[in-house]
């Protein structure tokens, strides 16, 4: 794979306009904003087992992160 | 903590387990909890094989109702913030970690500290740090926030570091407003002030693409202020600082496309997991993937073609 710079600034080992590159548009979406409660959710957790969100913190404090892959 | 990705439990757990992540790893296998969220990167289309059904990355910091009270996304995916941000907006404070860069200023009435914040203090492409401007203002002072009337001093900070440190708008406190006879309003700061100054490193500098050009980097810091009571201003001072900080290069999965780039491969061999996504979004779509080949061969045709040209227009300067 080519390396290439983007306008960022940033390298990386897929050529411009690849579309593991694609980030953020200027006025997307990001989601729940500050001051708004996040979404009930329950998924599979490492074991299989469901997670319900909300239920697992039991009144904690959370930080919920979305990331693109643990593969590539 | 909860980290969701796309990824199936079996991955996740193998990754849990070789990594050393302690916290829940969520499968969203078919980026239902994504779509939730509305933060679906839709630039990646079904026809982009492996990569269908990824998010835009980001975080976000809720207090104990579950209400988001801090939440982090860029314009590029490359861009992170360090993991004590996270646990600052938690607590809604800033804790310096005394381990990372720091040096010392001011005289015996104002201590003045800078101080790098995240991950000691190390210097990596895209991962943002904090460089933090602290005053401490005995009772009674106060320095000044823009705008200052004429003849005034606004506390100002520059920061110069080499080629490929990139900086970030500041993140300052609300001054409060003081209204002294006979001078216009005035925006000032007392007490403890932390003045944050966001920064990361592009490719200039720290590439994920190549092992690092030199193992570390200084970075000076000015900060001219004028600390006054209520009646009187003592003298403008100019204090100047400079930070040794490390270069560091970045975390990578341990599959054929990042590797011999010097960088810190992951103990976890990513390939079996990559067939197991590669052949569940085959089931999804099974013209996926030799579309995704053409289309990633023709941009890399174009990749090559631009290199060629850079080439040709250097050799000719």
């Amino acid at each position: 794979m080519v390396v290439e710079r983007d306008h960022h600034g940033f390298d990386a080992p897929a050529p411009l306009g690849h579309p593991g590159r694609a980030s953020l548009p200027e006025g997307h979406s990001t989601g729940p904003e500050i001051g708004e409660r996040l979404p009930d959710f329950m998924l599979p957790s490492t074991s299989g087992a469901s997670i319900d969100y909300h239920d697992d913190r039991a009144g904690r404090k959370s930080v919920v992160v979305f990331f693109r892959s643990a593969v590539w | 903590m909860y980290a969701i990705s796309y990824d199936d439990p079996e991955t996740l757990a193998e990754f849990a387990e070789k990594q050393g992540v302690h916290f829940p790893l969520l499968s969203d296998i078919d980026s239902k909890v994504i779509r939730q969220f509305g933060i679906l990167n839709e630039q990646v289309t079904r026809n982009d094989a492996l990569l269908y059904g990824i998010p835009y990355p980001g975080v976000y910091v809720t207090n104990e109702t579950g209400t988001v009270v801090a939440k982090f996304f860029h314009d590029s995916y490359k861009k992170r913030e360090s993991p004590e941000f996270y646990i600052d907006a938690a607590l809604g404070r800033l804790s310096l970690d005394e381990k990372a860069p720091q040096v010392s200023g001011g005289d015996q009435d104002i201590n003045l500290t800078i101080a790098v914040h995240g991950g000691n203090g190390t210097v990596r492409q895209g991962i943002v740090r904090h460089l933090v401007v602290r005053f401490e203002l005995p009772e009674g002072l106060h320095i000044y926030g823009p705008p200052v009337p004429e003849g005034m001093i606004a506390t100002q900070v520059t920061i110069q570091g080499p080629e490929g440190l990139a900086l970030m708008s500041p993140e300052l406190p609300a001054t409060e407003k003081l209204t002294l006879p006979g001078v216009a309003e005035l925006n000032v700061w007392h007490g403890t002030v932390d003045l944050t100054y966001p920064f990361y490193a592009t490719g200039e500098l720290a590439s994920e693409c190549r092992p690092l050009d030199v193992p570390s980097i200084d970075v000076k810091v000015t900060v001219r202020y004028q600390a006054c009571t209520d009646r009187e201003c003592l003298l403008p001072k100019t204090e100047s600082f400079t930070l040794s900080l490390d270069l560091d290069v970045i975390d990578i999965p341990a599959i054929d496309l990042h590797k011999g780039h010097g960088q810190r491969e992951g103990n976890y061999d990513g390939a079996p997991a990559l067939k197991r996504l590669l052949g569940r979004k085959i089931k999804q779509n099974p013209l996926g993937l030799p579309i995704f080949l053409i289309k990633s061969l023709w941009l890399q045709m174009g990749a090559l073609l631009r290199k060629r040209q850079q080439k040709k227009s250097q050799n000719k300067q």
